[in-house]
């Protein structure tokens, strides 16, 4: 593979381009669906090729192709010229200007005990149904759903730098759900076992029966929950649920290349423009959050990213002040930084690397602080547990999201479940009313598998870790509207 | 590489002959997509992409499983992925749910194909982009966005003698034009596309571009609001997933308690539409056909796969190939002459689902919103998030035009609609 890649830098090189780099991806994935005590679906893919990526006269060129032979690499190259060619129809002003990196040698493989590809297929579908009988044991749940994915992804990469590096990252992910119908009404309630780098070392059969039973009770809860209130509220909100407010309040808004423009079309860009570094205050003093493509068992943990740049660690926001940026070789010159980030991934052989977000992670509060605290420190409010509706606008400034069970929090005391109920704020005032995050006790990486980004759209994955934290007065509001 | 169906179809032949035991059946996916992107009137990224897959579906009885691979010009690796294909089969449990191959042999015509658009390359699209840039520039704002063309083929084959190829063209372009308070956008949505439709797409985008600089706030509440047919194809594909008969049936849809009539609009999905025709087949080799879900406003049945269908003993209605619901053929300007007091909306944001049990969504305005006042668009305004109901929205609408293509989740042809009563929540500020 690593000829391949060689030969593309190589040649392009001798072309007259001022820089190529070349990526061999091998993609594998299991992927496993239970529906109730039958395996719905189970789908093996393996799926590989190459890219070669050039700048030449100063335009980008890119082209691919699933013939992994040495022959085909001339032509690819030259395919990719002539597309650099033609980006030189409409060039940018000053050209690209490219953030230099020392040549390297990575080699980076994900820690995994047990490769889930070896596990056996009984396992897997006992793991999920096993789920699914203890799910509709319950009464009132009309339809048990699991979902089992296992995907690794090989890369063999090398770049006119002189760089030559590779990866193998294993990512699991788990899910198991319940369907509870009443007269009138129907309501879900959904666990997602850890998502991370690693093996199936990371799902614990018994884990997965503990939940499935917790999943069916809630489900059938949600049925009679009370009705959502509006108006001010202090929140609680989980870390899973904090995994997401993270992600496209400050993982998606921080990313440089929406700054400067270059996801306006589709993604958007950001309210956090450039003249904010350093000195936008982003949250409370409570609040920091840390970029980390190091962090093991991060789903962007990768080694390097696909501009060539070993995975790093900075901090996004410090204390609430804003401080850093995801950035790729094309844009750190626009903040002044003379090396990139290393957040540039495709989703694909296929595919042009783009910013994408890192591991990103509310860092857990110094003092000592449990959930149960921060909940008793509460007088009228809601807990919002696990992942529901989101919803932000394209500069990442007014969001609304929901959750897969809120409840009430009255007196300092968990109360009643209620119904569908999102808290609706903007993000810097959301950020600014961050009054505790609970310790590292309570601290959990919560994995993102399908980041959309892009134009055409790329799927990318990564980690937001998070403990527990607490919102002061944020406006909350029913979700539903009536037909 | 394999775009011709005759060789698609040889291939697939060839792979089924490999079958030891047991039913086989293939899906071949081939795609050639090329793209420009823009932003700043300068092109970011020329795309050139190509993939073939072969997804290799074995069943044994009611055991089934799927492997797909992309190393097709191999036979040794082909056959081994036959075997591997019913051995995992074999592993699986029974599922009563699984059904046989459908058998089915397709002739029909490639209703999605264009010769015009078989021709384009990387130059011409970046000619085209380069063209628009430059109107960006003369006026003054940025363009972003996207032109895309995608060469495709799909064909399936099934031992039961299940055979079919159609070639398809699908193109994608919008281009959004931002000045320094506000922006425009526009989109071109089809199976051709020429230089024209190009510079067509990046004039309505300046133009709405220009008018939305500088918008004002008003404060949201329920409202009139005329939408454009993108916004109309943003909100009701993002519901797709929720016309399910068999969830209706099972008390797990919004269906079960909703509205007799939904308005006076009819949904319906047809390969052989002349809004936005498409292939004949599905990637299970069930033939698509005309589905009404909704005649003049009344539910009609939902989507039904085949276990369902037998079961119940209802139609088969697969997951569609396209929406289109059919208006009534107003004009935009006749639906804004006689709304008094609303809003006019080009596209929306990031809808999702809020409560499945009413269908309510949330999500934002993009890219143009204006004030409507007196039968007049009187200017632009500060962006909206919205919380509705479809059930509800779809029963208030008042006017409708006549459907033309829109992309994103699903190939759609949308007519612009005039909703009574559209429920704004609060300001987005997301200009």
């Amino acid at each position: 593979m690593f000829q391949i890649v060689q030969e593309a830098c190589n040649l392009a090189s001798q072309s007259g381009c001022t820089y190529a780099d070349a990526r061999v991806v091998a993609l594998r994935r299991q992927t496993l669906h239970t529906r109730d005590r039958a395996v719905d679906h189970y789908g093996e893919s393996d799926d590989r090729g190459f890219g070669v990526r050039v700048l030449y006269k100063g335009a980008w060129g890119f082209a691919s192709s699933p013939i992994l032979k040495i022959e085909e690499v001339k032509r690819v190259v030259k395919q990719a010229i002539r597309v650099a060619e033609a980006s030189a129809l409409a060039p940018r002003q000053g050209g690209v200007q490219w953030a230099p990196e020392p040549a390297a040698r990575v080699h980076h493989v994900s820690p995994r005990q047990t490769d889930p590809f070896e596990v056996p297929f009984d396992s897997k579908t006992s793991l999920l149904l096993d789920a699914s009988e203890v799910m509709l044991k319950e009464k009132g749940i009309k339809r048990a759903r699991g979902y089992l994915l296992a995907k690794e992804v090989q890369r063999w990469y090398a770049n006119t730098d002189g760089s030559e590096m590779f990866s193998d990252v294993i990512s699991t992910e788990a899910e198991i759900s319940a369907v509870a119908v009443g007269e009138n009404d129907f309501q879900t309630r959904s666990w997602h076992a850890d998502c991370r780098s690693g093996g199936f070392e990371l799902y614990d059969r018994k884990k997965f029966v503990v939940e499935a039973a917790r999943v069916a009770a809630q489900a059938r809860e949600k049925l009679s929950a009370v009705d959502a209130p509006s108006g001010e509220k202090d929140l609680v909100l989980d870390a899973h649920h904090l995994g997401l407010t993270i992600h496209e309040s400050v993982g998606h808004a921080t990313e440089l290349d929406r700054v400067l423009g270059y996801e306006v079309s589709m993604a958007g860009s950001s309210f956090v423009s450039t003249d904010k570094l350093g000195k936008f205050r982003y949250g409370s003093d409570k609040v920091t959050l840390m970029a980390d493509n190091t962090l093991e068992g991060g789903l962007a943990t990768q080694g390097f990213d696909d501009d060539g740049v070993p995975g790093q660690r900075w901090p996004i926001v410090e204390k609430g002040l804003f401080k850093g940026y995801s950035t790729g070789r094309e844009f750190a010159h626009a903040i002044g930084e003379a090396r990139s980030r290393g957040c540039c991934r495709a989703d694909h052989w296929s595919s042009f690397p783009i910013v994408r977000i890192p591991n990103l992670s509310l860092m857990p509060g110094k003092e000592s602080c449990s959930p149960q605290q921060l909940i008793s420190g509460v007088d009228d409010g809601l807990y919002f547990e696990g992942m529901g509706s989101f919803s932000i606008d394209q500069r990442r400034w007014n969001f609304q999201f929901g959750a897969d069970a809120v409840w009430e929090i009255k007196g300092g005391k968990l109360g009643r479940m209620v119904k569908p109920v999102v808290y609706q704020s903007t993000t810097p005032y959301f950020w600014g009313q961050c009054d505790a995050v609970a310790d590292e006790r309570h601290w959990r990486p919560v994995g993102v598998m399908n980041c959309g980004k892009g134009d055409p759209m790329q799927i990318a994955q990564m980690t937001h870790g998070a403990a527990p934290a607490r919102f002061r007065k944020i406006k909350v509001s029913p979700g539903s509207v009536s037909a | 590489m394999i775009f011709s169906p005759d060789k698609a179809r040889e291939l697939l032949t060839r792979v089924i002959a490999m079958r030891e035991e047991g039913e086989l059946s293939l899906l071949l996916c081939a795609e050639r997509s090329l793209g420009t992107r823009f932003n700043g009137c300068a092109i970011s990224q020329n795309i050139l992409k190509f993939n073939a897959t072969l997804r290799l579906t074995a069943r044994v009885g009611q055991r089934r499983a799927s492997l797909t691979v992309n190393a097709l010009s191999d036979d040794d690796v082909l056959r081994r992925a036959v075997r591997q294909a019913h051995h995992l089969a074999l592993r699986n449990p029974e599922d009563e749910e699984v059904m046989e191959e459908p058998g089915e042999v397709f002739s029909g015509p490639e209703r999605a194909r264009s010769e015009s658009a078989e021709a384009l390359e990387i130059p011409a699209i970046g000619s085209f982009v380069a063209e628009a840039c430059a109107l960006g520039s003369v006026a003054g704002v940025d363009l972003a966005g996207l032109v895309m063309v995608t060469k495709g083929l799909k064909a399936y084959a099934d031992s039961r003698g299940g055979l079919a190829a159609e070639r398809y063209h699908r193109t994608d372009t919008h281009i959004t034009a931002s000045g320094k308070k506000g922006s425009g956008w526009a989109e071109h949505q089809d199976h051709t596309l020429t230089r024209d439709n190009v510079v067509d797409c990046a004039r309505r985008a300046i133009e709405k571009g220009l008018a939305a600089q500088n918008p004002r706030e008003l404060a949201p509440r329920p409202m009139t609001a005329v939408l454009e047919p993108q916004a109309v194809g943003d909100l009701l594909t993002s519901s797709i997933w929720d016309w399910d008969q068999r969830a209706k049936d099972e008390g797990r849809s919004a269906f079960v308690g909703a509205p007799e009539e939904l308005g006076k609009l009819s949904l319906v999905s047809d390969p052989a539409h002349p809004a936005f025709p498409t292939l004949s087949f599905n990637e299970d080799g069930e033939r698509y056909s005309r589905s009404v879900w909704l005649d003049k406003g009344r539910v009609q049945q939902l989507m039904t796969p085949r276990f369902w269908a037998k079961k119940q003993g209802i139609p088969f209605k697969p997951f569609p190939s396209n929406l289109v619901l059919e208006g009534e053929g107003h004009s935009l300007d006749e639906m804004i002459r006689s709304t008094e007091d609303g809003v006019l909306v080009t596209r929306f944001w990031y809808i999702r689902s809020v409560d499945p049990t009413t269908l309510t969504y949330t999500g934002m305005t993009r890219d143009g919103l204006f004030r409507i006042e007196n039968g007049k668009v009187t200017g632009p305004l500060v962006d909206y998030r919205f919380n509705d109901s479809l059930f509800r929205v779809l029963r208030n609408v008042s006017m409708s035009g006549k459907p033309v293509p829109t992309g994103e989740y699903l190939d759609a042809a949308m007519p612009a609609l005039k909703v009574e009563g559209f429920r704004f929540t609060s300001l987005s500020g997301g200009l």
